[in-house]
């Protein structure tokens, strides 16, 4: 009944991305000595989420089109990082901003990576796969942080 | 004339109501005797119209054929002879019978037949399309008398069809004078038609079609028994391949350029019983193969008086008519895969659009063009995807109405980024506090050690709603609170509560099976748990309903 790929095998996918993301959380720490100002904190709650969705992508494969359009993502990034970098700050503030008419169809595009290129139906099944691993992933994720935290 | 004037009301109601078969039969003949006997044709011809349509519509246009075939076998010897040979062919092909009978009615000495039949040949379509709709569609919109054709009364094409059922039934009616003598014939063979009809393969159709044949000339060879082997040889000459009928007429074979190999098998099956097909043809016809075959056939037919070259002709421009309705069969898909199976040898590709429109079957009522068919197809999908998703989503099962559904999915989405956000953050937080690095790698070793074990338990995490997600996200705050300012007054409270109501839902199932699935599932919830509960318990030792399991484990990770 559930459309085909939609249940993902949660087990082996939260396996896979709970090492993959342990793993990069250790490489940054070892990289990154602690450091308590926000800026710091700031700037690595960002790298840990970007790494979140990219070792959820990864876990994933490239078989969804929203990991695809993530990893795809994450390789343009890293590859115009220096770009982007020196580029003006103002220009991506205006990319950034999103299209001035928002229907609930338009909102749920922009959420789900990806989106903006997929009809509605394709639309729908990426949200549930996506959905399915956003909540595994925010498992796993909750289940490390408690474990640190002790 | 006065006669039939008189009668032509009566005629035009009974076929109208469309009432049992044997009525209109029985009223058959006396309508054709009446016709027979009428010099004036056009009148005949505009009589015998709504016969023949309704004769059709009811047995679906096999009845026609046959009747078409029938006449042949009821007049006289030469009559007879002649017109069996082209009134098959006729059947076969609408258009080019007149012509042939034409000659037919020049043997039998009705040079006034034939002047009056000529113009009722060319115009019968527009002249009688009006009356022919109205009648077609109406005996179509009872649902007893025509479950075939019932179906394609909405298809665009159904007027051309229409157009040709009137041009066919011309033709036909002409039969039906012929057969003023053989009433208890057609009763038989209409139901044969009817037997055909039904059986739905085209191998049946054939078999039946031919068949149909023999009994065509069983019958007719009792009373002719002497014309049996001329009906034969026409049969043959009919049912024979291309390149009998090439060897037979050069010169037809000159005037039509293409003979398709599959050109038996359409005559048999349109001898039998698809009126769609005869539909086809006669358009096919009509637009050019008449204007291209007459004089040819003409001068054949005044030069030629064997059935066999009527026949072949005949033969010949229905193969013409086929590669002309093959080219236009794409514009109407129904008729299409008719014409496609005469003509399966040469191209089998167009075969393919009609099973697609079957495929996607619409209810009564509902529109039946190919976009309106996809539009629906399409929201079936996406209604279905909206189901999984509300059993995905939570509290979205008592939602009604796609926009709040969306609504609710999208808010989800936002909560679960924004609890992946969240948690970053946290942890990016709780990385500089943990110094110990040889403890965080065992700690990690463990988790994944034991992660293993406890993935096989998440699923019944995952059927858990959001509100656990919730409550960690109002929870963890407050414990990074707890620890900092060591106020554990109120901590041990909510760390509790929250536990206590995360946990119903996972831990249930696993604690009925507690003998021994104690270890992992201890493992599972724990590393939920145990940095919520742990200071609750280090300092209270309180015990919960599962505080035996919990202590247990502390002791473990401590």
């Amino acid at each position: 009944m559930t459309p085909k790929g939609v249940t993902l095998n949660t087990n082996s996918h939260k396996i896979k991305f709970a090492r993959r993301f342990i793993r990069t959380l250790l490489k940054m720490r070892k990289n990154a000595p602690s450091s308590s100002s926000i800026e710091e904190i700031r700037k690595r709650s960002q790298r840990i989420k970007i790494a979140a969705y990219s070792s959820m992508a990864h876990a994933v494969g490239s078989r969804r089109a929203w990991s695809r359009a993530i990893l795809f993502k994450l390789r343009n990034r890293a590859r115009h990082h220096g770009m982007m970098r020196r580029r003006s700050m103002k220009k991506r503030v205006i990319k950034n901003d999103p299209p001035g008419d928002q229907s609930q169809t338009n909102k749920l595009r922009q959420l789900v990576p990806g989106g903006k290129a997929m009809d509605m139906c394709s639309l729908l099944e990426e949200t549930a796969h996506y959905i399915r691993s956003l909540s595994t992933q925010v498992k796993v994720m909750q289940t490390i942080a408690d474990h640190f935290s002790k | 004339m006065e006669k039939e004037n008189m009668r032509q009301p009566n005629w035009a109601s009974s076929t109208f109501g469309m009432e049992i078969q044997p009525n209109e039969l029985n009223y058959a003949p006396d309508q054709l005797t009446n016709c027979f006997f009428n010099p004036n044709w056009d009148n005949s011809v505009d009589q015998s119209d709504p016969f023949e349509s309704a004769l059709s519509s009811i047995v679906s246009s096999p009845a026609a054929s046959n009747a078409s075939a029938i006449p042949g076998g009821g007049g006289d010897g030469l009559m007879i002879r002649e017109l069996i040979g082209r009134l098959g062919s006729i059947c076969n092909s609408g258009d080019i019978s007149p012509q042939n009978y034409i000659a037919g009615h020049n043997k039998n000495n009705n040079s006034t037949n034939t002047s009056c039949y000529s113009t009722p040949l060319n115009s019968p379509p527009k002249l009688n399309l009006s009356m022919m709709d109205s009648q077609i569609r109406r005996n179509l919109t009872i649902p007893g008398n025509h479950p075939s054709l019932a179906p394609f009364s909405p298809d665009p094409g159904f007027a051309e069809r229409a157009a040709k059922f009137s041009c066919f039934v011309s033709n036909t009616s002409f039969m039906g004078l012929n057969e003023t003598e053989l009433p208890y014939r057609l009763m038989p063979r209409v139901e044969s038609g009817k037997l055909s009809r039904a059986a739905s393969n085209q191998s049946l159709k054939l078999a039946t079609g031919s068949q149909m044949g023999v009994q065509e000339n069983n019958r007719s060879s009792p009373q002719e028994s002497n014309l049996a082997a001329d009906k034969k040889l026409s049969r043959l000459s009919r049912s024979s391949t291309p390149e009998n009928a090439e060897l037979g007429d050069s010169r037809e074979g000159s005037t039509v350029s293409e003979q398709i190999p599959g050109g038996e098998v359409s005559n048999k099956v349109d001898t039998e019983t698809n009126c769609r097909k005869r539909k086809s043809i006669p358009r096919g016809k009509a637009k050019e193969t008449l204007s291209l075959t007459t004089p040819s056939a003409k001068d054949s037919k005044v030069a030629l008086d064997n059935d066999e070259s009527n026949a072949k002709r005949s033969k010949q421009d229905e193969d013409a008519g086929n590669e002309k309705d093959a080219a236009k069969g794409k514009t109407e898909p129904k008729t299409a895969g008719d014409v496609n199976q005469k003509q399966n040898k040469d191209n089998s590709k167009p075969l393919e659009p009609p099973k697609d429109y079957i495929h996607v079957r619409a209810r009564r009522g509902q529109a039946t063009d190919s976009h309106s068919l996809a539009e629906r197809v399409r929201r079936e999908k996406i209604s279905e995807r909206m189901k999984f998703l509300q059993d995905l989503v939570p509290g979205c099962n008592k939602v009604t109405g796609k926009a709040v559904m969306l609504d609710e999915i999208i808010n989800y989405v936002q909560s679960l980024q924004r609890q992946v956000e969240f948690l970053s953050m946290k942890l990016s937080t709780v990385n500089p506090r943990m110094d110990l690095n040889m403890d965080a790698l065992l700690s990690k070793d463990i988790f994944q050690s034991r992660g293993a074990l406890p993935h096989t338990l998440y699923p019944i995490d995952s059927a858990m709603p959001v509100f656990p997600f919730g409550y960690q996200h109002q929870q963890v705050p407050s414990l990074h609170g707890g620890i900092a300012n060591g106020t554990e007054n109120q901590f041990p409270v909510n760390s509790l509560n929250a536990a206590l109501r995360r946990n119903p839902g996972a831990q249930l199932p696993p604690i009925d099976g507690f003998g021994e699935a104690t270890p992992e599932v201890s493992a599972l919830w724990e590393d939920d748990l145990q940095s919520v509960v742990q200071m609750a318990f280090a300092q209270n030792k309180q015990q919960s309903f599962h505080g035996s399991m919990a202590a247990a484990q502390m002791k473990v990770e401590l």
